[in-house]
């Protein structure tokens, strides 16, 4: 499996979106570092001469974490979404494949091989995205900005948050196995859609005391939870859970509406089941 | 293992009962060259990518290298340079090579000897460091019938291998099928171009319209219609009168008083039968020589023959 690993890679590294979205994900983050030194001096400034504006940045900080993270996932989802949805029907349109599985491997062998390399290489990006951000909202401005972590709540908030792109890999490879490119990359930019969309359906309800919109959210997560990791992973970086003024803390990337802890597990068995059929699927197909 | 690298039997793809290939019972010798002949569409890709798995039989069943297909024993000890090559062009040749080379557990050094000496034998060393999208179509295919041989294959599927070659390139992959089969490989050859396959081929097997006419020693295949060229004098007085069961006649040539005939027989048998007619009736025959057919002859003889057959089946059907 190790060749096909590393045929992954190279192939993801030598694509031109690989190239553009880290170039455009390093402006992001020096971007955001820019941002969060201005507000952190006005806030320093602010704070020396009324004490009373903690809570100010408090809100202040959270926000601008939040709203970095959730841009973050948002660049990670395309990226997920754009290097694996055509990587096995691009091959398969192109006639590629045919040599590959003329040798001597499993055609299970080659979806694994494909799935580790890209959700290896894809954890890794997302990982060093949520580090990224995290590093400038403790350090940048000499921490002004700096939102109160422990270790555990970084590193619980960075699984959910790489969990993401692992699980947009794993149906962006069944919709590989059994789909055009084309076709397979609409869909699954529409689930993602759903998805977050569903999501702040689901605060908004929340917020309006509205079970119609909590429900319409409920389902869009259960089509696909991309919404509910999200929220997992502020949940677990502010350590907001069940806190009556979250919302009031975090802004529009506040979790009114908790998603259930079983929404983990939830995550990790759509992603299996997404995994497993494609196995079955491209298993069984022509090439 | 027998003495077939490849058996197969009533060996289907169909896509909803059409197209494809159809039935197909064929037997491919150890160390020939196996040329699988038929027009655009007849089905000979459709049977090369279900022998190799890439397409699910619908039919039948097949072994290769004793193996049944489909499994990764099957695929051992094969090569394949597939009709419709393409290659990542974001990887240089050398880079594919190492690639496949991995795919086939070839250790650090005998990946490194086993590069070297493929791009040796297709003619593409010192060109193996630049990408293969600057590669002509060409040397994407020289590069991809590298790949096929990198493994050192027992059997090799080469599907029109010369498609995008030069003149001068056909001849080295000529060459290169006639090296191969010396070193005992089979080679299962696919292609129309039957003027190329009749030089290298020693079985061939016929496909039209996804079945399978015929198949065996192209040469014995080659004598189901005797051809005799006759070189004869009419003398004064006498007339030509050819026997009935020709199956066809005409004159290649005429120079002063000798005519130059090409008869066409049904059976071997009728060889000396129709000499003996000619002496009979006064004609002198100066020589009569067996004309070797070529491919395209034999091609066209069992596809008509094929064709014929289908039409007689369906006036009796239809009656």
């Amino acid at each position: 499996m190790w060749p096909l690993i590393k045929i992954t890679y190279r192939e993801m590294i030598s694509k031109r979106i690989f190239a553009i979205t880290l170039l455009m994900s390093l402006a992001f983050l020096v971007l955001f570092g820019v941002a969060t030194w201005f507000v952190g001096e006005k806030i320093s400034e602010s704070l020396q001469q009324e004490s009373d504006l903690k809570v100010m940045k408090t809100f202040f900080s959270t926000q601008l974490l939040g709203m970095g993270l959730y841009f973050g996932s948002f660049i990670t989802a395309l990226l997920a979404i754009f290097s694996s949805v055509g990587i096995i029907s691009s091959d398969v349109e192109s006639h590629q494949i045919d040599t590959w599985l003329a040798r001597a491997i499993t055609r299970r062998t080659y979806l694994l091989g494909k799935f580790f390399g890209l959700a290896s290489l894809l954890a890794i990006y997302s990982a060093l995205m949520f580090l990224g951000l995290a590093g400038i909202n403790q350090w940048v401005g000499n921490g002004a900005m700096a939102v109160q972590l422990t270790a555990w709540q970084i590193f619980s908030a960075m699984g959910c948050f790489v969990l993401l792109p692992i699980i947009l890999v794993c149906v962006a490879l069944l919709l590989s196995s059994v789909t055009t490119t084309v076709t397979g990359g609409i869909i699954l930019i529409i689930l993602y859609g759903i998805g977050f969309i569903g999501g702040f359906v689901e605060q908004l309800g929340a917020l309006l005391q509205d079970q119609s919109l909590i429900n319409i959210g409920i389902v869009s997560s259960l089509l696909f939870p991309a919404d509910s990791l999200f929220r997992m992973a502020t949940i677990s970086l502010f350590d907001t859970a069940d806190n009556p003024i979250s919302f009031a803390t975090q802004g529009i990337f506040g979790t009114a509406s908790p998603p259930s802890p079983a929404m983990l597990y939830y995550s990790l068995c759509y992603g299996l089941a997404a995994l497993l059929l494609a196995l079955r699927i491209f298993q069984k197909r022509d090439v | 293992m027998g003495e077939h690298v490849i058996e197969t039997w009533n060996l289907s793809k169909q896509y909803d009962g059409k197209g494809g290939c159809k039935e197909i019972t064929l037997q491919v010798p150890r160390g020939s060259v196996f040329g699988f002949l038929g027009q655009n569409g007849a089905g000979k890709s459709t049977f090369v990518r279900t022998m190799l798995g890439l397409l699910h039989p619908t039919g039948g069943k097949a072994m290769m290298l004793g193996h049944p297909i489909g499994t990764v024993e099957s695929r051992q000890k094969v090569g394949y340079l597939p009709e419709l090559f393409r290659y990542p062009d974001w990887l240089t040749g050398r880079q594919l090579l190492e690639y496949h080379a991995d795919l086939c557990r070839l250790s650090r050094s005998e990946r490194k000897k086993a590069i070297r000496d493929v791009l040796d034998r297709v003619g593409m060393a010192g060109r193996e460091r630049e990408r293969i999208r600057s590669y002509s179509k060409g040397m994407q295919q020289r590069i991809g019938l590298a790949c096929a041989l990198l493994s050192d294959p027992e059997l090799l599927f080469l599907d029109e291998p010369t498609s995008a070659l030069d003149p001068i390139g056909r001849k080295e992959v000529r060459e290169l099928i006639a090296s191969l089969r010396d070193q005992g490989k089979t080679i299962f050859l696919n292609s129309h171009l039957l003027s190329e396959m009749e030089t290298v081929c020693d079985y061939v097997g016929i496909i039209h319209r996804s079945e399978l006419v015929v198949q065996g020693e192209w040469r014995k295949l080659s004598m189901v219609k005797p051809q005799l060229e006759i070189t004869l004098e009419v003398p004064e007085g006498r007339t030509l009168v050819w026997p009935p069961f020709l199956s066809g006649v005409r004159q290649v040539r005429k120079r002063d008083s000798r005519e130059v005939w090409l008869a066409e027989l049904d059976r071997e048998e009728q060889v000396p039968v129709l000499l003996e007619a000619l002496i009979a009736g006064g004609i002198a025959v100066h020589e009569a020589a067996r004309k070797q057919q070529s491919l395209e002859e034999v091609f066209l003889y069992w596809i008509k023959r094929k064709e014929e057959e289908a039409h007689v089946a369906a006036h009796q059907n239809h009656l």
